[in-house]
């Protein structure tokens, strides 16, 4: 079978020289068998416009670095072979973040922020002693963490989310999925009442209005509806007063959200 | 941060708004769907129809009933409706967005504010003509039907797709059941209420022609 002639076509704008429109541009491609968009994007740099601005580094799912929107939907160029697509390609920088040039997102920027923000790191009184033996922990509880980490902040879910696109502080699914994880590990000691200041407000988990474009565009295929649901009932129930504790210690009774703790 | 942004925050009053939004989506629904099994009634007799509207009203059902409703009705377009963007700027983001995916998801909701606004206009009409000839009864409903068909029709199309698409919407939410699942089922459920709503539609028409 003959390969098929592929047309890409690629938004232009660099952010530099706004004196310069933004604009689509067209290149003609032959298909190969197995190839991706990153192969595209990396050939037509090479061969017919080495101006275009695009990102990459691992090109094999890892590093998150070469989302964008391919076809209308949000896509990892190196996961997504040509094959399944028509034979006119479109691809858009995502939405949401700020725009480098080209395809080009600054998405470590964004993340970064929202890992401060929601103090993404174990909190522990432990003090970490190299020579002890490592604490144990049983195997579903380490499955449910490892589910959530597998996230490679690609940004996706958030370029998907409508929400995310018209609220600048809507934290997103890739965020609250961060979150879920440090709830569900027995080594953070943080309170429910530290994760409602956190993400239960409407920039968090009740800003979700369920359009599920995250859970359907995760390159990961991280289950984010039920991420995000876990998360909404826990907060709810907290709020309400239903979830009192983890069963950890040093607990407060009443923790008052919106103030701090004492 | 910014002064009166940490000021005017209150997490639980957020919380309390989902809430709300989440239970008076539901008391909508369980509403609306009761209402169009009661109005169905007339497919099967007149007779029944009427006996039921009399017993609702013999009982005070109606009038605990209805003022009930219209508050939850009024909350729910003040509370659901904090999510529709006001800007056209963000209107229009949301519609390019939704082009753009073309995902069902995000073009449900998009039909959902729209619908929402439909269905504010249509149902006040409806509850004022309803509530101006009172008692219900198969004559006035017939009449009513015959008068304001349009409005009756375009009403059952919107008010289902939005009430079977926010109950989706609410499961999918609180996760509770898997989604593709919940939509099968509500889909079902809704397509069957739409058919059942024609029906009642067109039996108060032959009812109408025949009194006058």
């Amino acid at each position: 079978m003959a390969n098929r002639n592929l047309k890409i076509n690629i938004f232009r704008y660099n952010p530099a020289e706004p004196e310069k429109k933004p604009s689509m541009a067209s290149y003609p491609f032959e298909e190969l068998p197995g190839l991706t968009m990153f192969t595209v994007l990396n050939r037509i740099r090479e061969e017919l416009d080495r101006t275009l601005v695009f990102d990459f580094v691992c090109r094999a799912a890892i590093c998150g670095s070469c989302a964008m929107i391919i076809n209308g939907k949000p896509r990892l160029a190196c996961k997504t072979l040509t094959k399944g697509l028509p034979k006119e390609i479109t691809l858009l920088p995502l939405p949401v973040f700020k725009l480098i040039g080209d395809l080009s997102v600054d998405t470590g920027t964004w993340f970064r922020h929202i890992s401060l923000k929601t103090e993404a790191w174990i909190h522990t009184s432990a003090k970490f002693d190299p020579t002890a033996v490592e604490e144990r922990m049983d195997n579903e509880t380490a499955l449910r963490i490892y589910e959530p980490e597998r996230c490679i902040e690609c940004g996706c879910c958030i370029a998907g989310c409508a929400t995310a696109n018209i609220r600048d502080d809507f934290m997103g699914a890739a965020t609250i999925n961060r979150v879920a994880r440090f709830m569900v590990d027995p080594r953070d000691e943080r309170t429910p009442g530290q994760y409602f200041d956190v993400i239960g407000c409407d920039e968090g988990t009740f800003g979700c209005m369920g359009l599920m474009a995250c859970d359907n565009n995760c390159p990961m295929e991280i289950p984010l509806q039920y991420q995000l649901a876990y998360v909404r009932r826990k907060m709810a129930a907290f709020g309400l007063g239903g979830w009192k504790g983890t069963g950890r210690t040093g607990e407060p009774q009443h923790h008052r959200a919106g103030r701090s703790a004492s | 941060m910014q002064v009166q942004r940490s000021i005017a925050r209150n997490q639980r009053m957020e919380l309390f708004l989902d809430m709300a939004e989440l239970v008076s989506g539901l008391l909508l629904v369980g509403f609306l769907w009761t209402h169009m099994i009661f109005v169905g009634t007339i497919i099967i007799n007149p007779n029944l129809f009427n006996a039921l509207a009399a017993g609702l009203d013999r009982y005070y059902l109606s009038y605990i009933g209805i003022p009930f409703i219209i508050v939850i009705f009024f909350s729910h377009l003040v509370i659901a409706g904090r999510r529709i963007p006001t800007r056209f700027q963000e209107q229009k983001i949301m519609w390019r967005h939704a082009s753009m995916l073309g995902e069902r998801d995000t073009w449900t909701w998009v039909f959902q504010a729209v619908t929402g606004m439909a269905i504010l206009v249509l149902a006040s009409i409806h509850m004022w003509v309803v509530i101006e000839n009172w008692p219900i009864s198969a004559v006035f409903s017939a009449l009513r039907v015959q008068r304001y068909l349009w409005l009756y029709l375009v009403l059952l199309f919107v008010g289902e797709f939005h009430a079977g698409t926010g109950l989706y919407r609410l499961f999918v939410k609180w996760g509770w059941f898997k989604r593709q699942s919940v939509f099968h089922v509500i889909e079902t459920i809704t397509v069957l209420i739409v058919v059942m709503g024609l029906g009642a539609l067109w039996v108060f028409l032959r009812l109408g022609v025949r009194v006058v």
